[in-house]
């Protein structure tokens, strides 16, 4: 060991993490790129759908379904989504994000055309607890605001019965609080969307 | 003889060698993903990938890695695989992506796939350190599911998102919890080293 010449040393181990560097960064920049599109056209999909969803069209969930209904029915402005019903009335959904108990929560918020009636909510993006607060996706929790105006105060969870009382999540209160907060936000400032004339 | 070694090789993992039960590692995944199975079923196909992939990688590359930079490298080529499985479940499997978030990406500090280079696959040829790597993956994974079949179902009483018990059945919210992770593995280590490896009955 001691007679390691300075190559050995020194220079040898620089060029072999180099090399190892190179190979690495190629493998998975290619492997990026290639799958680019495909990244792409997913987080379409989930936004439409959500639009969608808040807006309480109906869908079977297939991404081609999703995309023609979405080019059909919606037509969006400054971020604010516009969407045609069946019976020619308009729904208005718009994006809010507010903080979670680990990350943002983002949500979009569809109204009837009153713009005080809820028409539907739906996820964006959320990174609460799996199993406890990542609960706010399931079908039940946002289905309780559709025809409501809101604002909303929390319940323990199964025991919602007046209009304005929501089921909280049983082990995720600071969740349900700040999914909360997002929904009387946006309602409180619902006057504000634009019917685009 | 060879063909013994691989058997050993194999065997060992998944029982008395066992990376989570026996030798304790790769603890803060297995807390962290088993409160539904089907996500924890992903995050050890993962695990298997990276650990059978990485070992079998290193083990070729072991005659030419200068050993003062080893574990620089090792580190970089499990890293390769990690984000591999990360861009293939956000292109091909996205709901699931959202759903681990930071999870895949914490494969990289799971101390089975380092420690499984470290000790096994420097030493070894690459056809046998990738049974290694493999094992020792299956040997994570089967613990895990046992746990997260567990949890899930007393959490939330479904068990790979359907619904399995009736109305009867209230939900235990702490096994879904950290803490429950706690419970249901340290139970788990207790009944298999009691049970099963009979640690402290020796005759």
């Amino acid at each position: 060991m001691k007679n390691q010449s300075f190559y050995a040393k020194r220079i040898q181990p620089l060029v072999f993490m180099a090399a190892v560097t190179i190979v690495c960064i190629l493998l998975t920049a290619a492997l990026h790129l290639s799958t680019l599109d495909l990244v792409k056209a997913n987080e379409q999909f989930f936004l439409r759908r959500s639009v969608l969803d808040a807006a309480a069209i109906t869908h079977d969930g297939q991404p081609m379904a999703v995309s023609a209904l979405y080019e059909d029915l919606v037509s969006e402005q400054d971020g604010q989504y516009s969407v045609r019903t069946a019976d020619g009335k308009r729904r208005y959904v718009v994006e809010s994000t507010g903080p979670g108990l680990w990350g943002p929560i983002t949500i979009m918020i569809g109204f009837e055309e009153n713009l005080q009636t809820l028409a539907g909510v739906a996820i964006v993006s959320q990174n609460e607890t799996p199993g406890l607060g990542a609960r706010i996706e399931e079908p039940w929790f946002t289905a309780q605001f559709a025809g409501k105006n809101g604002p909303f105060r929390l319940v323990e969870e199964g025991t919602a019965s007046a209009p304005d009382e929501i089921d909280a999540i049983t082990g995720a209160t600071r969740t349900s609080e700040s999914f909360r907060n997002i929904m009387n936000r946006v309602i409180a400032e619902s006057g504000n969307i634009s019917r685009g004339q | 003889m060879a063909a013994s070694k691989l058997k050993k090789t194999f065997l060992a993992p998944l029982g008395k060698d066992n990376p989570v039960f026996v030798q304790i590692l790769g603890i803060c995944s297995t807390l962290a993903v088993t409160n539904k199975l089907e996500n924890t079923m992903v995050m050890t196909l993962g695990v298997m990938f990276t650990t059978a992939l990485s070992s079998w990688t290193l083990s070729v590359m072991r005659k030419w890695i200068p050993s003062r930079i080893r574990m620089m490298v090792e580190t970089m080529i499990i890293a390769t695989y990690v984000i591999i499985v990360d861009i293939a479940l956000k292109a091909y499997y996205p709901e699931m992506w959202k759903q681990l978030g930071p999870y895949v990406g914490l494969i990289i500090t799971n101390c089975i796939v380092m420690g499984r280079i470290e000790a096994f696959a420097l030493q070894n040829k690459p056809m046998l350190s990738l049974v290694d790597g493999l094992a020792s993956g299956m040997g994570y994974a089967y613990v895990l599911l046992i746990i997260a079949f567990f949890r899930e179902l007393l959490g939330t009483g479904s068990l790979w998102g359907y619904q399995i018990l009736g109305s009867w059945w209230t939900n235990w919210s702490i096994m879904i919890m950290p803490p429950g992770g706690f419970f249901m593995l340290a139970i788990f280590i207790w009944i298999v080293r009691e049970a099963i490896l009979k640690e402290g009955h020796h005759e």
